[in-house]
């Protein structure tokens, strides 16, 4: 194990880190290092990690009652400054992203957010993400040294399942952090809370829509096509109609199901950002210039009081037969 | 209490040109208040509004930030002061260097009970700083917090992760980065707009900061281009209401949609 080569992972949902793992299987391709996933939580989840691709665990054992996955800054910080590896891939959730933010103000580094893809310049690592609310892609490349970056969900792809290459699980010390929140109490989001991004088909109204009433035409066409609903940014907030977790773009969901169906949606980058890399987009709005209308695979250009009605009565007689 | 609320000027994404060849240009982008921001400055000031005391909004970057329509903006949304600290080479500064440049302007304001940040800026949205300025000041940190209740010496607050509500507590000082739904931001009043003029603005230096230069950046930037736009059919459907739903049918029942 020779300095700044290994890439280390962590992210406190397996399925996240299953594609993290992936990720660092390209990075050590190029720095020769090996694999290191971090995991909390039970042995047998750091088991899964080794069956997952990485080559050796650092375990931090299972989180103790009332303490936050955050906790584990101090304890991150300590092993990365001991074990030098070329850079740590968190997975881009709310947690995550705290995890990242941390560690890297610890070790006096900035963090690569939300990390598209990343590639190889000769020697040196680049980086490519969004900025500009979708609106630019920007490649950077860290100076400094490790590497900490985020990566969101979906973004590479899990291996399969594979025989672990190694049984090295360590444990690493815990470093008491310096300061502790309470835990008063966790709730689920209730019944609002939906993952959009497992959605294989999303229906997106937008401003176009008039009135909070006119939704129910809406979700009917969702059924219709066996749909989840969405929404654009005003819809969800300074509206109100629909909760925050359905909506689309910068600051909310980042989708890439099979149908995205936009209804009186313009198509402002910060929205679209969020859903470009659907397999199908279909458009329906009135003006054929709207931005979305010309990024579309099919553009419906007429009144949606009009066209989803008769697009619900055309599923519907289709689906009679 | 004592609050700073840190807001990012930054030019416009949606004022973005984009030239043939798909490089970019921000020249003739407007400067304004980023708008995740907003919502740190609303949950500030009706903080200050409920438990008395301050709102310090606190804004790094290069010269142009001290621009009399900027300020304005800033302190017409209910701040009782400014502190711009404004040096060139803070433009395009990293998340390190301007949670750097932050935690040193907190420090120089002195006995800030609480610090508030936007969930992301609105050019970059790496939803970093805030939480870098906490670990950097060696307080409690948090992320996407949907509510705030200050109870003396302790806060409570509601973060909101991707499956559930989260309601911790923590000691004073503290960082926190606010979501965007924590409150709707006001919209100044001319009453607001005519006081903003007659509220105190200071402008530091990196050299009032003790900092002798910009802190050294931990990335470069190779290239910022438009986005490559994904191919599309660009299939245009028209025609009557029925026409246009047979027509999309079709299509949907082509792709194995429908």
């Amino acid at each position: 194990m020779a300095d700044h080569t290994d890439i280390w992972v962590f992210s406190e949902k397996p399925a996240l880190q299953a594609e993290l793992i992936a990720c660092a299987q390209q990075l050590t391709a190029h720095t020769g290092g090996q694999v290191t996933a971090v995991v909390l939580g039970a042995r047998s989840q750091a088991e899964q990690a080794l069956e997952q691709g990485a080559q050796r665990v650092l375990w931090l054992g299972e989180l103790p009652t009332g303490r936050l996955v955050e906790d584990i800054v101090p304890t991150l910080t300590a092993a990365v400054q001991d074990k030098r590896p070329f850079g740590v891939i968190i997975g881009a959730t709310v947690r995550g992203r705290a995890v990242a933010g941390r560690l890297a103000a610890r070790l006096s580094v900035t963090v690569l957010a939300d990390v598209l893809e990343f590639q190889w310049d000769g020697v040196a690592l680049l980086a490519r993400h969004m900025v500009f609310g979708g609106g630019a892609v920007r490649i950077d490349r860290p100076l400094a040294s490790p590497v900490i970056a985020t990566v969101g969900q979906g973004v590479f792809e899990a291996r399969t399942r594979q025989t672990p290459s190694s049984d090295e699980i360590e444990s690493l010390p815990w470093v008491e952090p310096p300061w502790q929140a309470a835990v008063i109490e966790r709730r689920s989001r209730g019944v609002s809370s939906v993952n959009l991004s497992a959605a294989k088909r999303v229906i997106c109204p937008g401003r176009g829509v008039a009135r909070q009433e006119d939704l129910g035409m809406i979700e009917e066409l969702a059924q219709a096509l066996s749909a989840e609903m969405a929404c654009t940014r005003p819809l969800a907030e300074g509206l109100d109609w629909l909760p925050r977790e359905r909506y689309i773009g910068i600051s909310g969901a980042m989708i890439k199901p099979d149908l995205y169906l936009g209804v009186g949606v313009s198509g402002q980058a910060q929205h679209t950002i969020g859903m470009s890399e659907s397999r199908v987009v279909v458009a329906i709005n009135k003006d054929r210039g709207a931005p979305l209308m010309t990024q579309s695979d099919y553009a419906v250009e007429g009144d949606l009081y009009q066209v989803v009605p008769a697009l619900i009565r055309a599923l519907k007689a289709r689906k009679g037969k | 209490m004592k609050i700073v609320v840190c807001a990012k000027l930054a030019p416009d994404a949606s004022d973005i040109e984009i030239r043939s060849d798909g490089s970019i240009s921000l020249e003739r982008a407007e400067w304004r208040i980023g708008s995740f921001d907003l919502q740190a400055i609303e949950a500030a000031v009706r903080l200050r509004d409920t438990h008395s005391g301050s709102v310090t909004a606190l804004s790094v970057g290069p010269q142009r930030i001290n621009h009399s329509k900027l300020r304005k903006d800033l302190l017409s949304r209910g701040p009782d002061e400014l502190v711009l600290v404004t040096e060139d080479a803070l433009n395009g500064a990293d998340t390190a260097v301007t949670a750097q440049v932050l935690a040193a302007a907190v420090r120089k304001i002195g006995s800030v009970d609480l610090v508030l940040t936007g969930e992301g800026s609105a050019d970059l949205y790496f939803q970093q700083v805030g939480l870098q300025l906490g670990e950097l000041l060696a307080v409690p940190v948090f992320n996407a917090v949907s509510k705030i209740e200050v109870n003396g010496s302790t806060v409570r607050i509601e973060r909101s992760l991707e499956e559930e509500i989260e309601v911790l507590e923590l000691p004073l000082p503290a960082v926190l980065a606010v979501t965007t739904d924590i409150h709707q931001p006001r919209l100044p009043n001319m009453k607001e707009i005519l006081l903003a003029a007659k509220k105190p603005v200071f402008e530091w230096s990196l050299a009032d900061l003790e900092l002798e230069n910009a802190p050294e950046s931990r990335v470069e930037a190779v290239s910022l281009r438009a986005p490559r736009p994904v191919e599309r059919k660009r299939i245009l459907i028209e025609g009557s209401p029925e026409e246009a739903a047979q027509a999309l049918t079709g299509y949907l029942v082509k792709e194995g949609l429908a």
